[in-house]
């Protein structure tokens, strides 16, 4: 399963450029609501916690009575004649949507649609895809739902879910598949880019890309009435991953290119009319505020690759500074990255960097501001980088580093030398109530040995130094040597016994 | 104005899927929605025609189909006695008297068409003639029907589907007959008029099954009319679907005939009575031991349902006789009697059970397992099992239960309840509405393509009895012929339980609708094994557990008049001595 990994973990993880995969496989952080999302993840299909948190998130605009018959109920394909009048009397609110859960006045067929959708969930949990799929032959007729609300909902739920079940059943075919996402874009009217857009992520998954290229061509040109411009957003969205499936076209073209370098002249035209495609959808995209990063990074490296340093800077410049657009540590890294592959001065990657750690404490970069910092040597970048370390190992998953901890004790071999130890004292103050039982027990000194020798011997020194000599955990590796050492001299007397 | 060709002609666009067919001047299909034009053009449907020119040949086919869709006139009532009709004859099906449809199902109909003033009166409720002619003579209208017109008009801003069909029949009149509801659906959409004129809904006819079968003592009951009815037995959901051609519906015939639920035991049987008022029925015919709706015969039939041995059965008409439930006076329906509601006869037979069970075993998480261990004892020295241990009993049942209950789910989750013939709400979501059936179809058709299951699933054939036992592929072994044992002791040559108490909750009554229900509040505190007897009973009846308890708690209150105990623990072995 794919996920579209939105922990904080997932900044550590570094981005392979050019790497022609599905932009949805590449991870970026969790972004606000309000902004666009460039991966609508067909991943995340499979979580059905998803669901649910539809059925409770999606905007409501009419809650009246199911049996209701009202007018506008049904006039998706009427929109033409009929405007969008009714639903400007519901403010777009972001009141949560009732959760059509058990009640005593529930008729028998919202209950029917109710246990089957946990059936399906049962099963589909249990990845028994044949039953999912024999229940959702029942779920069916909830798309032929009176009231408007639970009409959409239902055409959501069952595209979800049909499109699931189809990507994992053992006997569907692509053609099954492609026949579904057809039916579906013609239910939901109000879902067609939505849909037009998962289909071309399937069928990346599935390796056509062609198709899916195809796919997103064709809705670029729909035009539905009023209902392509209330789509605007989605079109945006289409437009951008038109423009950077170009852009993997043009990436596989440079590699065949470059392989034979007599420079077929047709073969590089084809390949900067790709550039040209892609740069005006991605462009396009970058305007607006949203997490951008696959686009960003084809864009600037298609970019790079014309020698156009200076748009890209602009670009990553834009990315990373704008207001507008939500916080993202991605942004920095990739505006550190192009800095140093430019080889620019080491304040301006410092200030990067310092930006990023503002952001991101733990991650993997300030290493590297830390090196940056200490090579400057003045006192005021040094009590910097002890900040810097001292934040990392504030970190969970930096607890059992030898490279921080090397720095570390590198860091106070410096400041002996160079007399300024009182630096220490000022992070330690905060740190001192916790840091030793986060750090430095009996038995992180049991589990660092375990880990590596060198770990244990770089903590000892920070250990005497901040806590002082006579803590738990010197004393544990004190005894921890002594075991070893006891060990190696019976070892050796066997040897000389031999 | 080609909408009757188009209407001929109901294929889904190749491209989108969608039915909304325009013709082109040269009388070729396109679609309105993508702009496909289609190979296929307007057929000469018209045999007769023999003019060359495809022009006038579309305009010559088109009046044709036209005529032929032009349904017939109807009223409300008429679509109700269709669905009665096809509902008693499915009851005929299964095994009922002839009598009910033809003699009482129908003469109960006609009263009521008689007294709400629909038909067989010189006042009709509505009359067509008078609605064609109210523009000219106002005055003439009696009140009711003034009082439908006015609503009919303020109705007709709010809602959608009269408006759009009067802005179709300005096109024409030949057009708003097309598709037209019936002539007196207006009526029914409102509640107030629902009331007044006691109209029909789809509830009611099942009231109406219901007081035919009690008038004819089958062994029916209600519980059973609506399990039938639950499994598509007797047509309820989407019973419409079956009319003739002639009477098409539309608009707001769908809130009439369109069912998204099943009533409930007790919304059924306030219709029946309400009807047996409201149709001033006389006493019913006396119910007398040997129908099979009388107590002691359903009780026979719900031990043998939950594998109870027989031997029980004297005790339940023991404690029938002494409650004096068992008496025709006491069962039998008189809709003018005072106090008087609808007996659950059903019911009431399994609280017989219920109350039979608390009195020899106790049903007190204690008394009913010591009463089981001594019958396991008994077993082990006569080296048989003949003696009935409630545990094992318990046990059996209970595991039967909890997989018939799973089923029910399964059953409940795999429903359909949409028809195949979806009613439009108005003219201009026609085309939505058949959109969407088809890709319901079409969707449905994909995935059992998928799943290679098959479309039609089996239908059980009707059966009384929802658990079996002793069977090879039934719940488990059958405790019918199990002897009660221990339970019960010989004394001074009678027999008498050898649980020497009984417990109940209070025992007064509550005022009527100030408090009805206090089994959820209790629930807590009653024994376990009380209530998982409840649990069981009900289910098997399709009612809630209150409804039993309620019952149970009537016939404690019958047995023992005394008014005002708390609970209390009666020892009561002088009582029960015959």
């Amino acid at each position: 399963m794919i996920t579209n990994g939105c922990m904080l973990k997932s900044f550590k993880v570094t981005e392979e450029k050019g790497n022609p995969l599905p932009p949805q496989r590449e991870k970026k952080p969790k972004t606000s609501p309000c902004v666009l999302r460039c991966g609508t993840a067909y991943g995340n299909l499979l979580a059905m916690d998803d669901i649910s948190a539809e059925w409770m998130t999606s905007p409501v605009r009419d809650c009246g009575s199911d049996n209701d018959v009202s007018n506008d109920d049904d006039d998706e394909d009427d929109e033409e004649e009929e405007p969008i009048r009714k639903r400007s009397k519901w403010p777009d609110l972001p009141i949560p949507a009732p959760w059509y859960g058990e009640t005593s006045k529930e008729t028998g067929f919202h209950r029917s649609s109710r246990l089957c959708l946990n059936q399906i969930r049962e099963c589909l949990l249990e990845h028994r895809w044949q039953e999912a799929a024999e229940y959702l032959i029942s779920y069916f007729q909830t798309l032929e739902e009176i009231s408007t609300p639970r009409q959409l909902l239902a055409t959501e739920i069952i595209f979800r879910l049909g499109s699931e079940i189809l990507h994992q059943h053992p006997n569907s075919k692509l053609e099954d598949v492609n026949h579904f996402f057809d039916l579906m874009k013609n239910t939901g009217v109000r879902g067609y880019l939505k849909i037009s857009l998962e289909h071309s992520f399937h069928l990346l998954l599935t390796g056509n890309f062609d198709d899916a290229v195809r796919q997103l061509t064709t809705a670029e040109s729909w035009r539905y009435g009023k209902q392509s411009a209330v789509q605007a957003d989605k079109m945006k969205l289409i437009h951008a991953y038109r423009g950077f499936l170009s852009y993997l076209s043009w990436i596989s073209k440079k590699g065949s290119s470059s392989e034979d370098d007599d420079g077929d002249v047709s073969a590089i035209q084809e390949m900067h009319t790709y550039f040209r495609q892609a740069c005006i959808s991605l462009q396009e995209i970058l305007k607006l505020p949203g997490v951008w990063d696959p686009f960003v990074v084809g864009y600037v490296n298609m970019l790079e690759f014309y020698n156009d340093h200076e748009g890209a800077l602009n670009v990553l410049k834009e990315y990373a500074y704008d207001s507008r657009f939500p916080p993202n540590p991605n942004a920095h890294v990739y505006l550190y990255r192009f800095l140093k592959r430019q080889g620019s001065t080491e304040k301006k990657q410092i200030r990067v960097l310092k930006i990023l750690g503002a952001l991101v404490p733990s991650h993997e970069l300030m290493l590297e501001l830390f090196s940056l910092l200490l090579e400057s040597g003045t006192e005021q970048s040094l009590k910097e980088a002890l900040d810097v370390l001292f934040n990392l190992l504030d970190d969970c998953s930096w607890k059992h580093s030898v490279a921080a901890w090397t720095c570390f004790r590198n860091m106070i071999k410096l400041l002996r030398r160079k007399k300024l130890k009182h630096l220490l004292e000022e992070g330690w103050e905060t740190r001192k109530d916790w840091w030793p039982a986060f750090h430095f027990r009996t038995y992180h000194a049991r589990a660092d040995f375990q880990l590596s020798r060198q770990l244990l011997l770089m903590k000892v020194v920070v250990a005497s130094t901040l806590v002082g000599n006579k803590c738990m955990y010197c004393r544990r590796k004190n005894e921890l040597e002594n075991e070893r050492e006891a060990r190696r001299m019976i070892k050796t007397h066997k040897k000389r016994k031999r | 104005m080609d909408e009757e060709l188009i209407g001929f002609f109901r294929e889904p666009c190749s491209q989108c899927s969608v039915v909304n067919w325009g013709v082109t001047e040269e009388g070729g299909y396109y679609c309105k929605s993508c702009h496909n034009v289609i190979e296929r053009t307007v057929e000469v449907t018209d045999p007769s025609c023999v003019t060359g020119s495809r022009v006038s040949a579309i305009s010559h086919g088109a009046k044709k189909p036209a005529k032929q869709k032009h349904g017939k006139d109807w009223m409300v009532c008429e679509g109700f006695q269709f669905i009665l009709k096809q509902q008693a004859e499915a009851l005929l099906a299964m095994g009922v008297r002839p009598e009910l449809k033809d003699d009482i199902l129908c003469n109960f109909w006609r009263g009521y068409l008689h007294k709400s003033q629909q038909a067989y009166t010189t006042k009709p409720l509505y009359s067509v003639t008078s609605q064609q002619e109210s523009d000219s003579c106002p005055e003439s209208l009696a009140a009711s029907e003034l009082s439908c017109l006015s609503k009919a008009e303020t109705e007709s801003d709010m809602d959608g589907a009269r408006s759009t069909i009067s802005g179709w029949s300005s096109d024409g009149g030949r057009l708003s007959s097309v598709c037209t509801e019936a002539l007196d659906s207006s009526l029914y959409c409102s509640a107030r008029e629902r009331r007044m004129h006691h109209l029909m809904t789809m509830p009611m006819t099942l009231a109406f099954l219901h007081l035919s079968l009690l008038w004819l003592q089958e062994a029916i009951t209600l519980a059973d009319l609506l399990r039938f009815t639950a499994e598509g037995h007797i047509p309820y959901i989407n019973a419409y679907q079956n009319f003739p051609e002639d009477m098409k519906l539309f608009g707001r015939d769908a809130l009439i005939f369109r069912v998204e639920s099943l009533p409930s035991y007790k919304m059924v049987q306030e219709e029946a009575h309400n009807l047996a008022i409201f149709l001033d029925l006389p006493r019913f015919p006396p119910l007398t031991s040997a129908c099979l709706l009388h107590p002691s015969l359903l009780c026979l039939r719900y031990l043998m349902e939950l594998n109870l041995p027989d031997e029980l059965h004297v005790w339940v008409c023991w404690v029938m006789q002494q409650a004096g439930v068992g008496k025709d006076t006491f069962l039998t329906y008189d809709p003018w009697a005072e106090k008087s509601g609808l007996l659950n006869y059903d019911i009431l037979a399994s609280a017989l059970i219920v109350v039979t069970l608390k009195l020899l075993f106790k049903l007190d998480d204690q008394q009913e397992w010591c009463l089981s261990n001594s019958a396991d004892d008994e077993n082990k020295q006569n080296q048989d099992s003949s003696i009935f241990c409630f545990r094992k009993w318990y046990k059996t049942v209970q595991g039967a239960l909890v997989v018939a209950k799973e089923a029910e789910e399964q059953a409940m989750a795999r429903k359909s309840w949409k028809s195949q013939k979806p009613v439009y709400p108005s003219m201009r979501n026609k085309s939505v509405v058949i959109k969407r059936r088809r890709v319901v179809e079409q969707l449905q058709a994909q995935f059992q393509k998928l799943t290679g299951s098959d479309p039609q699933p089996r239908q059980d054939s009707p059966s009384s009895f929802r658990l079996r036992w002793g069977e090879e592929d039934g719940g488990g072994p059958s405790y019918q012929g199990r002897r009660l044992g221990s339970a019960v002791k010989k004394r001074k040559g009678s027999a008498r339980p050898s649980n020497p108490t009984y417990w109940h909750t209070a025992l007064s009554s509550c005022k009527p609708r100030h408090c009805t229900d206090h089994f959820l509040e209790m629930e807590d505190s009653l024994p376990r094994s009380y209530v998982s007897v409840l649990g069981m009973v009900s289910f098997l009846l399709g009612v809630q557990e209150t409804h039993v308890h309620a019952e149970v708690c009537l016939l404690e209150r019958l047995l023992f008049k005394r008014p005002c105990q708390p609970r209390t623990k009666t020892s009561h072995g002088s009582r029960r001595k015959k």
